[in-house]
C-alpha cells in the first residue's frame, strides 16, 4: 500500500509541475523551470508522506519514496530531452516547414545560428555574459560557474567540445 | 510509519552513493574510453553490485524490497545521467566556458570559432544530424534533409511532452 501513496504523489507532481510552469510563464515569475520542478517534487512528496502517516499505520517510507522519485526522475529527464534539445529542435524545426524538408545549407545557415544566438541570449539573461563593444564577455558568476563546470569535467575526465563521440 | 530502509534497499541507497565516486575512479582508467561508454560502465557495475548484495545479504529477500531498491537505483542512475550529460553534451554551458577560456570579448563569430576549437557551426551542425541520421530519424538526400517515420513519431512524442510538461 505504501507504493501506492507513492503514486498518488507522483499523480500529484503530474498535475502540480505543468500548473507551475505555466502559471510562472503567464504571471512571468522569476523562477527557473528547474527550481518549479525542485518546487513541485517537494510539494507532492511532502503531501504524499503526509497521506501517508494519516491513512496508513505501516507506512514503510522508502517504498513510496522509491516509486516516487524513480517517476519523477523519468519526468525530469522526459523534461531535459525535450526542454533545450538541439538535435530535437532540428527534428522539430524539420517537420513543422512546408514539405518536411530542408536543404542541409539552410540548417547550418540559418537554424544553427539561430539556436546559438537563442543561447546567447539565455546566457545575458541568466547574468553569466554581458556585452562589451561589439563582443561578449564573462561575467563574474560566469567566470565562478565556468570555472567550477571545469574542475568537474575534468574530474569526471570530460572534454570541453560537448559534441557527441561516436566512436564511443 | 517505517523510515528504516529494508536491507535491498539500504544496499540501493549505497550504491547510488557510490555511482559518482566510481564514475570518478573510472575516468582514472583509460581504458574505459569516453564519457559515454563510461557512464553505462559505471551503470552496469552499481547493477552487478546490487544484484550481488541482494543473493549475499543475510535474510530472506522481499520482493517489496528489492524493487523498492531497484527503482531507487534506476532514481539515481537517471539523476547522474541528467548532471553527466549536462557537463559532457551541453550547448549553452560549453558556449559559456569556451567565451571563459578565450579570456578577451569575442564577436558571435569568434566565440562560435572558440566554442568548436577552430571549427565552425557546420561542423557542431554535422555533429548533431549524425545522431538524428544514426537514431534513423533522419535521412539526407541530395543536400536535403527529411524526417523518415520514426522521426516524425520521435517529433510528435516530444510535442506531446512538451505539452504535458507545461512547456508547450
Amino acid at each position: 500500500m505504501s507504493f501506492a501513496i507513492g503514486l498518488i504523489a507522483v499523480a500529484v507532481f503530474a498535475l502540480l509541475a505543468p500548473t507551475l510552469q505555466i502559471t510562472a510563464r503567464a504571471r512571468a515569475w522569476p523562477l527557473g523551470p528547474v527550481t518549479l520542478l525542485a518546487i513541485a517534487a517537494l510539494v507532492s512528496h511532502g503531501l504524499g508522506v503526509a497521506l501517508g502517516i494519516v491513512a496508513l499505520p505501516q507506512f514503510r517510507y522508502w517504498d513510496a519514496a522509491s516509486i516516487f522519485a524513480f517517476c519523477v526522475m523519468a519526468y525530469v529527464f522526459a523534461f531535459g530531452a525535450v526542454y533545450k534539445s538541439v538535435s530535437l529542435e532540428i527534428l522539430l524545426g524539420l517537420i513543422d516547414r512546408p514539405g518536411r524538408a530542408a536543404p542541409l545549407s539552410e540548417i547550418t545557415e540559418r537554424q544553427v545560428p539561430g539556436l546559438f544566438q537563442g543561447r546567447i541570449g539565455i546566457l545575458v539573461d541568466r547574468g553569466l555574459v554581458e556585452r562589451a563593444n561589439s563582443g561578449f564577455v564573462a561575467t563574474a558568476a560566469g567566470r565562478n560557474l565556468a570555472g567550477r563546470v571545469g574542475r568537474l569535467r575534468y574530474a569526471f575526465g570530460i572534454g570541453h567540445t560537448s559534441l557527441y563521440d561516436f566512436s564511443d | 510509519m517505517n523510515m528504516l530502509p529494508g536491507p535491498a534497499q539500504a544496499a540501493a541507497i549505497g550504491l547510488s552513493i557510490a555511482l559518482p565516486l566510481l564514475l570518478l575512479c573510472y575516468a582514472r582508467i583509460t581504458a574505459t574510453g569516453g564519457s559515454g561508454r563510461r557512464f553505462r560502465l559505471g551503470c552496469i557495475s552499481v547493477v552487478v553490485l546490487y544484484a550481488i548484495a541482494c543473493i549475499a545479504l543475510p535474510g530472506q529477500r522481499q520482493l517489496d524490497d528489492v524493487l523498492s531498491g531497484l527503482l531507487l537505483l534506476g532514481t539515481a542512475m537517471m539523476f547522474c545521467y541528467v548532471l553527466f550529460s549536462l557537463l559532457a553534451w551541453g550547448f549553452t554551458l560549453t558556449l559559456l566556458t569556451a567565451l571563459v577560456q578565450a579570456e578577451r570579448p569575442l564577436t558571435p563569430e569568434q566565440w562560435a570559432e572558440a566554442y568548436m576549437q577552430g571549427g565552425d557551426l557546420g561542423t557542431f551542425t554535422h555533429n548533431r544530424l549524425k545522431l538524428l541520421v544514426g537514431a534513423g530519424m533522419v535521412i539526407t538526400a541530395d543536400g536535403r534533409l527529411a524526417p523518415t517515420a520514426k522521426g516524425v513519431a520521435v517529433a510528435h512524442l516530444a510535442k506531446l511532452v512538451r505539452l504535458s510538461t507545461g512547456l508547450g
